[in-house]
């Protein structure tokens, strides 16, 4: 009887093991697309996915990383921490996901990273919030920002300010790390400039009104307001600056100055308006290999998408960092992302070309979609910016900046 | 400038008196804290948007969010707190919670969840004694007195009304008076559901709508409920007036991102000298 149930069970046992033993065979290297389909970040969401499908067919088209295919768990964020912790923790304890990509939103972001650095895999993001470049978010230096910081934005405000000769602006922030971080990166640029700042004004969230906030600025009669703000907040703040009277100019980064502003306040609130965003690596060859993947993708250029190129660059740095460090142990991919990423090296705009250049033995520098893609000790990008004018309903860019 | 932020103030205080007016109808005379009461808003501010943006015309936004949240408050009532009603309270508060996440839920699938908003003519101010007034912020306190102007009449004009107020201020009492709870009951939530669906349309219209709207703005409801004296009606709105205001005049002493906190600061006060809130009646001890 014990004999027989001991057989039983070893046969069991056998037979739950046989297809792990099965897929041993053809094993992957998962990650994660956990990307804002749905929410604030639903006009980026979806490209953002497939720009990242896209990116990884091209990999495993060119024999795959390291000699493995990669294989992708899509999620979506909700563009909502509590509803993306959720997704994180099904791609990292049921998909077992080795690095998730293409997180968009600071506070999404700002939550997911204690869970993958818990599981100990990496997280690329688009977010700007300056507190993930630093414990504790990024104790361990898995965290890799393909977006600028809130912080480059501010220095690229204050670059567009001397710029169009505004020469007293005052600022106001959403009461977050993202807002904060764009008014106080502007701040010290202006500052460092020898110049004077103005009012200063932090707000909060789910006010019915900004009234008051926007008298305390008004009354010290800026030339410029910097915003550090978000799409609901501005719509709420502009129409009521429209109402008060006032002239005003306004600087504002993109994800708030967006078409869904123009078309929430219509063309005669937003002329004039500063909106600012990062631009992608146009022009270089990685661009274009991934402006022909998307429009196969969405049928839409891949201008139209800042983040998608981010995320293509993720699947690319990521798949080169597995194919320099010959591993797929986190630790040795982590440590391979700045050598294949930054300079010196042969600059290579792909996978495949990346991937010949590494077996010739020769040190690789991939140069981005989004921008040339050189990592700072904080895992931290500088791309350039776009500065775009709103008239008549129409967000044109003007210029570009760099800092 | 205190002008200013004292016009700031009224309207905001108008918006919660009217969502405080809900909650506190709801906890007289049902006797339970109706945590719906800010969804309730949220559909009365997407009914106003869909309707405003077929027509064009507020009035008829108005209308359809007094109808489409004073019929999701009677469907409350008739499916959800009706069953409940000999629970203890804090079961109908849970279930007031479920209803709440179930309209939430309801009106993000039907609208997404990026932000609505309300088109209409943005003005240059006008000046009224020195004041620069929005002409929208004139038409949203016309439209705010004459919601409450009805439910006063409501309350204090009419049989139903008179019954209501003897409903809450003993239903023994009533019952035994020949009033039929039931009846009561419908014009409660009725009452209840058309002022949260104004204040939700006023909300709406002051700032962008969008699923989380009218939770967000419960807990001000609430505290504006409280100050005024739970059950007690008028002080419901001359609390809401006193919360917002309170908050937008001291923003030149306590800052931005304190004004929240001074809003509960007053409601500590207030209650510590009169526990029984501004215009409460003291509870008879049984």
């Amino acid at each position: 009887m014990i004999t027989q149930r001991r057989t039983l069970l070893a046969t069991g046992a056998a037979l739950l093991a046989t297809p792990r033993v099965v897929r041993a065979q053809a094993e992957t290297f998962r990650i994660g697309a956990l990307n804002p389909v749905t929410g604030a970040g639903s006009p980026y969401g979806s490209g953002m996915q497939r720009a990242i499908l896209a990116a990884v067919e091209a990999i495993n088209a060119a024999g795959g990383a390291n000699g493995r295919r990669i294989e992708v768990f899509s999620e979506d964020t909700q563009t909502s921490p509590q509803a993306a912790v959720l997704a994180a923790k099904k791609l990292i304890e049921v998909n077992r996901v080795r690095a998730i990509l293409g997180t968009w939103s600071s506070g999404v972001s700002l939550a997911v990273i204690p869970l993958t650095n818990d599981a100990d895999i990496l997280l690329m993001h688009t977010s700007g919030a300056p507190a993930l470049s630093t414990p504790p978010a990024n104790a361990k230096n898995l965290g890799y920002r393909f977006q600028a910081t809130n912080d480059r934005f501010g220095r690229a405000f204050a670059e567009i300010a001397v710029r169009e000769g505004f020469r007293r602006p005052a600022t106001m922030a959403f009461n977050n790390a993202s807002g904060i971080g764009n008014t106080e990166g502007f701040r010290r640029a202006w500052a460092a400039k020898g110049n004077r700042n103005g009012e200063h004004v932090v707000y909060e969230p789910n006010q019915p009104s900004y009234r008051a906030e926007l008298l305390r600025v008004m009354n010290t009669r800026p030339d410029v307001i910097v915003m550090g703000s978000f799409l609901p907040d501005t719509t709420i703040i502009l129409r009521e600056w429209f109402q008060m009277g006032v002239p005003m100019k306004w600087i504002i980064p993109g994800w708030a100055a967006n078409p869904q502003l123009v078309q929430a306040l219509g063309p005669a609130v937003t002329e004039g308006i500063i909106s600012v965003d990062s631009v992608s690596n146009e022009g270089s060859p990685a661009f274009a290999a991934y402006d022909a993947a998307y429009r196969r993708a969405t049928n839409r250029p891949g201008l139209d998408n800042v983040y998608a190129a981010m995320t293509w660059d993720m699947a690319h740095t990521l798949a080169l960092a597995i194919e320099q460090a010959k591993s797929f142990e986190t630790a040795a991919i982590n440590a391979a992302i700045r050598q294949v990423a930054n300079p010196p090296g042969e600059a290579v705009p792909g996978f495949a070309e990346g991937k010949a250049a590494i077996a010739a033995g020769r040190k690789v520098n991939y140069e981005g979609a989004s921008s040339v893609l050189d990592f700072d000790e904080f895992g931290d990008v500088t791309p350039d910016f776009g500065v775009f004018f709103i008239e008549r309903g129409q967000i044109n860019r003007r210029y570009v900046v760099k800092i | 400038m205190l002008g200013q932020l004292f016009v700031a103030g009224v309207v905001h205080g108008l918006v919660i008196g009217l969502a405080a007016l809900a909650v506190t109808l709801v906890f007289g005379i049902a006797r339970f804290p109706n945590a719906a009461a800010g969804d309730t808003m949220t559909l009365g501010a997407y009914a106003g948007f869909a309707a405003h943006g077929a027509t064009g015309s507020l009035a008829v936004a108005g209308g359809a969010s007094v109808l489409a949240a004073a019929a999701a408050s009677l469907a409350g009532y008739l499916l959800v707190f009706r069953p409940l009603a000999r629970r203890p309270v804090a079961a109908l508060l849970v279930a007031a919670i479920g209803v709440a996440f179930l309209i939430r839920a309801g009106l993000g699938l039907a609208f997404g969840h990026q932000q609505r908003v309300y088109q209409v003519p943005l003005a240059w101010p006008i000046e009224v004694m020195g004041l620069r007034i929005s002409p929208m912020d004139l038409t949203l306190a016309g439209v705010a007195l004459a919601a409450l102007a009805v439910a006063f009449l409501v309350l204090y004009a009419t049989p139903i009304g008179r019954q209501m107020r003897a409903v809450a201020d003993d239903p023994d009492l009533a019952r035994v008076s020949g009033i039929r709870p039931f009846r009561v009951m419908v014009a409660l939530w009725l009452l209840a559901g058309a002022a949260a669906g104004i204040a939700g349309m006023m909300l709406g219209i002051k700032t962008v709508v969008s699923p989380e709207m009218g939770w967000e703005s419960l807990l001000p409801a609430f505290a504006a409920a409280i100050l005024g004296g739970i059950g007690s009606p008028v002080g419901a709105v001359a609390a809401g007036l006193v919360l917002g205001i309170a908050q937008e005049v001291s923003t030149p002493v306590v800052g931005f991102t304190y004004k929240i906190a001074l809003a509960f600061a007053v409601l500590l006060a207030v209650l510590l000298v009169r526990p029984r809130g501004l215009f409460g009646r003291v509870e008879a001890v049984r």
